[in-house]
């Protein structure tokens, strides 16, 4: 029978098996691991060392700066309209504050909903008496990164000593390149 | 009675229609795979329309392009109200990597009001679905606002 009839048992279990059609309106879909969507911002981890703004290639995230008492009020808005889905500025940020998130589902009649924003008060650093043979040699390093981002001195007022030789390790081979 | 039934079939069937104004080619491509039978719009009454004067819901892809800009606008103004527009990406709502361009003449908003935003570049096929699904809800709104 399968001599004469070649596609029989094609046809048959064809008959029989599921439609390759994804059912997702009413089977809810899940984007694959890794995948980038909907931007989280982490506002309480964010320095303000606006490393973000400088790699984004679209120009999606804005930052407005307002001088309160406590501090300076900085506001990081990612436009998810102009947004190009690169992670470039999760990949750039030293404390890991961007997280690309699975939410693949960003449709809004009003794009103002498309707009992801973390507040945060960046205290003035305190000043306190440093020892005087380390001081030099802490300043060498961090007075070309000053001059290229002016957020620089974010790792000094943060008081902890391990991620000070970390930063301008970063962005001090960044700083040539650009000038 | 005729009208009647026209406008009853008419609710279950938006016909899109698609306009390229200078996209990369990435959500065209997902809006394409939204038509095929892996993700099939048809089981909603999606179809894609040969022309402008057949479509209900305007799908736009692309930062408005020099080129693009008059031709999109003659083409816009084919299509019968009520009408929905959807920006799919963020080209046409931004630009994208590409705004402030020589030859980008968007965004999309200055031209016609969108009514319906999706974003990702380019987005998934799902969030075409929907994007599309909530076009057609509000086509049936406008079209209930239109028959008072």
């Amino acid at each position: 029978m399968s001599f004469s009839f070649p596609f029989v048992r094609e046809a048959v279990s064809q008959l029989f098996s599921k439609p390759s059609t994804e059912r997702f309106p009413f089977v809810p879909k899940e984007a694959p691991e890794r995948y980038r969507g909907r931007i989280i911002f982490h506002a309480d981890r964010c320095i303000n060392c606006g490393m973000c703004i400088r790699v984004c290639s679209p120009g999606a995230i804005t930052k407005t700066v307002e001088k309160t008492e406590e501090g300076d009020k900085v506001t990081m808005s990612f436009d998810l309209t102009s947004c190009t889905f690169c992670e470039t500025c999760a990949d750039f940020c030293s404390k890991d504050s961007i997280e690309m998130s699975r939410d693949y589902a960003m449709v809004a009649q009003d794009s103002s909903e498309l707009i992801v924003t973390g507040t945060f008060i960046k205290k003035p650093p305190v000043k306190k008496a440093v020892p005087p043979k380390p001081a030099p040699a802490e300043e060498a390093p961090a007075a070309p990164e000053a001059s290229a981002a002016p957020e620089a001195p974010a790792p000094e007022d943060s008081a902890a000593p391990a991620p000070a030789p970390e930063e301008p390790a970063g962005a001090g081979p960044e700083a040539p390149k650009e000038a | 009675m005729f009208k009647k039934l026209v406008n009853r079939s008419t609710a279950k069937s938006p016909w899109i229609y698609h306009i390229n104004a200078g996209s990369c080619n990435g959500c065209d491509i997902e809006l394409v795979a939204v038509l095929t039978p892996r993700y099939d719009a048809e089981r909603f009454g999606f179809k894609l329309a040969g022309t402008p004067r057949h479509a209900d819901i305007v799908v736009v892809t692309g930062p408005v392009t020099a080129q693009s800009k008059d031709r999109l606008i003659r083409t816009l103004e084919q299509v019968p109200e009520p009408r929905v527009i959807v920006s799919l990406g963020s080209c046409p709502k931004s630009g994208n990597v590409f705004k402030g361009g020589y030859s980008i003449e968007g965004p999309l908003e200055k031209y016609v009001h969108v009514d319906v935003t999706v974003a990702g570049c380019a987005p998934k096929p799902e969030a075409v679905i929907a994007g599309l699904a909530q076009a057609a809800q509000l086509l049936k709104q406008k079209r209930e606002a239109m028959k008072k």
